[in-house]
Parts: C-alpha cells; structure tokens; sequence
C-alpha cells in the first residue's frame, strides 16, 4: 500500500464529485436548510399550564394554589367572566383553559353552600388538563372547608435522576444528534453511489491493471468516504454549535459515526446495480440507523432492540455530551461501542467491496 | 397522437415494474410511512402523562387510576423497578402504596405516600400528576368537595388532532413517488441506458412514449393514494371525490416528473433536484402539521391545492362542491404545466437527435 496511488484515487473521486457543480450547489444549499431548520426551532421548553381565572378570589393561599400558581401551574386573572371566556376563545396570554369562580365565592362556601364553578374548555384540550382544572377547584373547595388533604404529593415528591425542572432539554438541543446523524446517512448514499459508478462502469478493473493494489482502492475509497462524510458533518456542527461542549469529544464521535457510515456506504454501493438500486439498498441501512436518533426524541430509556442497532452508541455519546454535557469517562462505554460497531461495519465494508472487485 | 403506441409504452412500463427497485419503494413507502406515523409520531406530539403504581394492598386507588382519561396509568410488582423506571423517565411520576392505605385514609389518618417524580419530566406534568394522585386518594377518603363544577366548551369546536393533521404527510409520500419520482427517473434511466433513442427511431413519438409514462404513474399513484387513505380510515365515505382529486393531483406530480426527467442529464442531477425541491412539494404539510402558522404561505405551492381538498373531505367533512375551488386552480396549474413538459419534451428530442 502507497501514499502516492492513494492520493491519486481520492484525487480522482474528489474531481468527480466537484465536477458536478449542482451536486455540489445543492448539497451546500442542504447544508444551508439544515442549519435555518435547526435555528429555527425552540431553544426553551414550556413547561408551566396556563389557566385563566375570573374574578380574583384567590389573593390568599387556598388548598396550596395561591395567585401566582404553583410551579407547573400559573394563573392570569381577569375582571370578569366574560373577558375570560373571551380571553380563552383567542387563546390569549397563553392560557389553555379557564376556571370562572362566581364573585361570591368564598362567601357562599364558607356559609357551608356548594356553589357552581364553571370549567371554560376550549376544543381538543387534553383531558389531563380537565383532570388537573377539576382537581384545583376541588382542592380550594376543601382549602375554604378547612379540609386538610390526607397525603400531599405536591410538596413532598421525591425527585429521582437529575432535577431538570425549569432548565428541560429543548427541541432544538434534542434534535441536534438527529440532524448530525441525517447528515452523516445522506453520505452514505453518496459514497455507496460513487462506489457502485466505478463497479457498474468497471472503472475500477481500469484502475487495478495500473500498480494500484486492492488494498490501495480500498483504503482510498475508505479516507475519502470517512473524508467526505467527516468533512460536511463537522461543517454543519459547527454551524449548529455542536462544538460548544467538549469539542474533542464530539470530533471524535463524529469521526467514528463517519467510519461506521462510510462502511456501510461501501456495502451498499457493491451491491447496487444501478442509481435506482443502490438508492435502494442505501435506504434499507439507513431506516434502521435512523431509528436510534428517532428514539431520542422520546422520553424514557430505549428498547433493548434499539441497543443493538450500531447507530445507538452514536447517538448516545452524541446526547450525553452535548446535552447532558458529560465526560470523556462517562461516555466511554458509548464510544467503544460506536468503534467496535464502526470498525466491524468498515471491515465488512471493506471485505464484501473487495469479493464484488474480484468477481468484475 | 397514437392512442395505441402510447398504451403501448404504458403496458412496457407496468411489465417491466415488477423488476424496478422504484416501484417497491413507491409501494413500500406509503405502507412505512401510515405505520411509523401512527406509531411513532402520533405519540411523540400526543404525550400523556405516565404515572406507575406500585400496590401493595390491592387500593382502589389502583383501579381507579387505570381507568382515567388523559394518564397512562402502568402497575408494576416492585417498587425498586418502580423508582429506577421513574429515574430513566420511563414513566414521569410513581406511587407506592403501602398495605392497608385505603383502609388507613378512610379513617382519617395520614398514611406515607411515596411519590416519585422523574427529574425529566415537565413541571406541568408534576403537577398534573401530583393534583390527580390527592383527588384519587380524596375518593378512598370518602369525602366530598362542596363545589357544583359545570364543564362549559368554548370557542371554536373544530379541532383537528395531531394524528389526522399528519394525513397530507402520507398522502403526498405516496403521491409524490409514484407520480413524479417514478417517470422522471424512468426517463432519466432510458436516456442513460440510451432505450429511448431506440424507441423514438421506431414511428412511436415522444409525445407517446411521455402520455404512456405518464398514464402508468398517475394510476399507480391513483392506487396508492387510495390504498393510503383506507389505511387510514380517510376515505370519509367519498372515494369517488378523493379518486378524483387523487387524480387531479397524480396529474400534477407527474407533469412536474416528466419536465424533470427530461430536464435531468442524469439520475444524480434528478434526484438531487428533488432532494432540493422536495421542500417546496411538502411545505403544504408543514403548515397543516402547525395550524398557528401564517395559512397563506402554502397557498403559493402547487401542492397545496390537491392537499387541501384532501384534507378538508376526510377531516371536515366537506362535500365536493366544496373543494371544487381549490381543485379548479389544481387543474389549472395542471394546465399550465403541459406547455412547459412539451417545451422540454421538444428541447430534449432535439438534444437526442443531437448525439444520435
């Protein structure tokens, strides 16, 4: 194996690759929506129901919901119930509901009457809403009795993991991975592309009757896909601010991510007969690798299927450092997963590419 | 114009589908997309609260949990699992209730509750969660606020949830690959592989070989976006009218195809230009999946017209005399873009003489 052939072949698939401008126009302007998309979601998460009040009865603590709502829960109050209704028709000042207490009500309940509280719903409110709106009411009823609650799970919760309350992991801090990730899958397809070009065209038997060994071909299609992939990844994650928490860290996940794509690149680029072929095969790796990133969106921990799938240690590493902002220890096993997938998907890359050269 | 050459290229085209990795992935696609948007997307945007219990002395307070609407109630054996399933965030609160709580409330004690909450989850979550557990336990205490609560609905009544607002996704997903993605690729392919030079030296013309291209994608597309709204249960009892618009809109895409595929020098420029325009085709689905967004900025894409009548059928129910609007401008950018696809058609015959 020479530095020298390998140059010459990665300096041969960059000029194909640049020579198409539009290719390379578009694949920019990808660049570009990826970025505006990424900026364009929310950096904060609403975490606080709104609830609409009429007629201020509520100026002294009553069943633990005082004026200003508890945490999770705040309240706007408003003159009378007509503007209320109005203000939850329009959905203004953020409420999601209203709760109109007659302007006799702490009289009435005190007196030992029931007087009626009307619950203002707009459409498709969720029902746990309704639960929590109903459940408030009650509790000030039993407040005004004088009605102690048996248990209180508001104050004396125990909070178990890291207490993110008010400082929650944003949409656009959740999508980061999965954007990177998207990225690094579009690569995929265009390295297994350049790859089935030179098998379908047999530029590659070409090559091989020059002093270029197997060997050569291989590790230069190998430098040039993790290159490429590599290469508009780090751009993007670096428009993103993927970088802004322990940069070396992320390079090096990005790196391996590159590795583990540019090996299934080259499964997908010896197997594909033609555009439409290889587009297929591509898409067959790239839903189940997409499926990890996917997964991250929701809460809670992941199917053990998911484990097993060799995106996961990618996405994993990739959320506990730039979200949770996590050591280089604490992502270890994460990250010799990702390798030990990234090189076991290279050398069947490498392996399955060599036996389709040898059967030309 | 041959009527018969060009049903000629059409059957050409069905018989050589089965062999096309295109064809299974225009069928394929919108089977996927139905599954992963009923399974996976619909719950990531409709997230109820997750409360686990852990009981251990058969609490009415259990079974009452399990019946509310709104919370997804799981009973789990061990209260370790319980507190390690809270801390991973599978779940966003639990409870541990001892043995003999119910009996302990209803006297008028004040029993341990353990509450569990995940550090993940939501503040309103807690609260929801929190607020809903006291009512529950209020219930085994017997006693009774002494409030009337009168529920009252208002303002507009017409809310569309979150699954059904995912519909024009998977419409167009099924619409759009085998419409447009189909023809312009396979013309793409047939200029590469040089089988249409091969083709229009025989007396079938270009006009023939696009109208016989054209034919097999628009019923394909037709096919599979019916397919897709009975998946889904859209069909809103009217599969004439959504045939119809299906039709008119297939009409569209593939036009737009076969401009592209004769626009296309090659398949990496063709798919290229759809990775780049796809976002103009899909913005409609934006703007549904979002309703508080400006709604008339989808009105500028073509998409939107044969989207929306779509929508507005199988979601409100309108008739077609009610769509028939937006359909007249989706036939009439149909119309608008004959005389575009023939222009190409033109400039790409001319470029085939060319090289021949």
């Amino acid at each position: 194996m020479t530095g020298s052939r390998i140059a010459a072949i990665i300096g041969k698939d960059l000029r194909e690759f640049s020579r198409n401008r539009f290719f390379v126009f578009i694949t920019l302007l990808v660049l570009v929506a990826y970025v505006a998309v990424f900026w364009f979601l929310p950096d904060s998460v609403d975490e606080t129901v709104r609830i609409g009040v009429s007629n201020s009865v509520l100026s002294t603590d009553v069943g633990g919901v005082t004026e200003s709502g508890t945490a999770g829960f705040a309240l706007e109050i408003y003159a009378s119930e007509e503007e209320l209704q109005t203000a939850v028709e329009e959905g203004r000042d953020g409420i999601v509901a209203g709760i109109a207490f007659p302007p006799d009500f702490f009289e009435s309940a005190a007196a030992g009457e029931t007087p009626t509280v009307r619950l203002l719903i707009p459409a498709g409110l969720p029902p746990e809403i309704q639960l929590l709106l109903e459940g408030a009411v009650s509790e000030i009823a039993f407040g005004v009795a004088g009605v102690a609650p048996p248990v209180d799970p508001i104050t004396e919760a125990v909070v178990l993991g890291t207490d993110r309350a008010g400082n929650q992991i944003s949409l656009r801090e959740q999508m980061l991975p999965m954007i990177l990730i998207m990225v690094l899958m579009v690569e995929t397809f265009a390295l297994s592309s350049l790859i089935a070009v030179e098998v379908q065209q047999r530029t590659v038997v070409a090559i091989l009757a020059t002093p270029v060994r197997i060997v050569d071909f291989l590790a230069a299609k190998g430098i040039f896909g993790v290159g490429l992939a590599l290469s508009e990844v780090v751009l993007l994650g670096l428009l993103i601010g993927a970088f802004a928490v322990n940069a070396p860290a992320v390079f090096v996940i990005l790196l391996l991510g590159a590795v583990l794509v540019t090996g299934f690149g080259m499964i997908a680029g010896s197997y594909g007969r033609d555009f439409m072929g290889t587009l297929l095969v591509s898409m067959l790796f790239m839903i189940p690798l997409m499926i990890p990133a996917f997964g991250a969106l929701f809460p809670g921990s992941s199917p053990t299927w998911v484990k097993v799938l060799p995106t996961y240690g990618l996405v994993e590493a990739l959320i506990d450092v730039t979200a949770d902002g996590e050591s280089w220890s604490q992502i270890a096993p994460s990250l010799l997963l990702l390798a030990a997938w990234g090189l076991a998907a290279f050398a069947a890359g490498a392996f399955i590419l060599k036996r389709r050269v040898a059967t030309l | 114009m041959n009527v018969h050459r060009a049903w000629d290229v059409c059957a050409r085209e069905l018989k050589l589908s089965p062999r096309s990795p295109l064809v299974f992935f225009a069928i394929a696609m919108p089977l996927l997309i139905t599954f992963l948007v009923s399974s996976v997307f619909g719950s990531l945007f409709d997230v109820s609260p997750e409360l686990a219990i852990v009981d251990l002395g058969d609490s009415v307070v259990t079974a009452a949990a399990v019946e509310l609407e709104g919370i997804e109630t799981t009973v789990i054996t061990d209260a370790s699992t319980l507190r390690q399933r809270v801390e991973e965030h599978d779940f966003d609160a639990g409870i541990v209730l001892p043995a003999g709580f119910d009996a302990d409330v209803a006297a008028g004690g004040h029993p341990d509750l353990e509450f569990y909450v995940s550090g993940e989850s939501l503040a309103s979550t807690r609260i929801i969660l929190a607020v809903t557990t006291l009512e529950l336990v209020r219930g085994v205490e017997g006693s009774d606020p002494s409030v009337t609560v009168i529920v009252t609905p208002v303002g507009d009544q017409d809310f569309v949830p979150i699954s059904d607002r995912f519909l024009p996704l998977m419409v167009i997903y099924a619409v759009m690959v085998a419409a447009m993605f189909l023809p312009a690729a396979s013309l793409v392919d047939e200029r590469e592989n040089r089988t249409l030079d091969a083709v229009l030296v025989t007396p079938t013309r270009m006009s023939e070989v696009l109208v016989g291209k054209g034919a097999y994608a628009v019923a394909l597309a037709v096919i599979l976006g019916i397919v897709t709204l009975a998946l889904n249960g859209a069909l809103a009892g009217q599969p004439l009218t959504m045939t119809l618009i299906l039709f008119v809109g297939s009409v569209m895409l593939m036009l737009m195809g076969l401009a592209l595929g004769l626009w296309a020098r090659d398949i990496t420029t063709m798919y290229t230009a759809i990775k780049a325009g796809g976002i103009i085709i899909f913005l409609p689905v934006i703007f549904t999946l979002f309703p508080g967004l400006p709604q008339w900025i989808p009105k500028l894409v073509p998409t939107y017209y044969f989207l929306q009548p779509i929508y507005d059928v199988a979601i409100h129910g309108h008739t077609f005399m009610d769509v028939v609007p937006e359909l007249l401008v989706a036939v009439a950018i149909c119309a608008a873009l004959v005389p575009l696809v023939a222009w190409v058609a033109r400039r790409s015959e001319h470029q085939l003489a060319m090289t021949v």
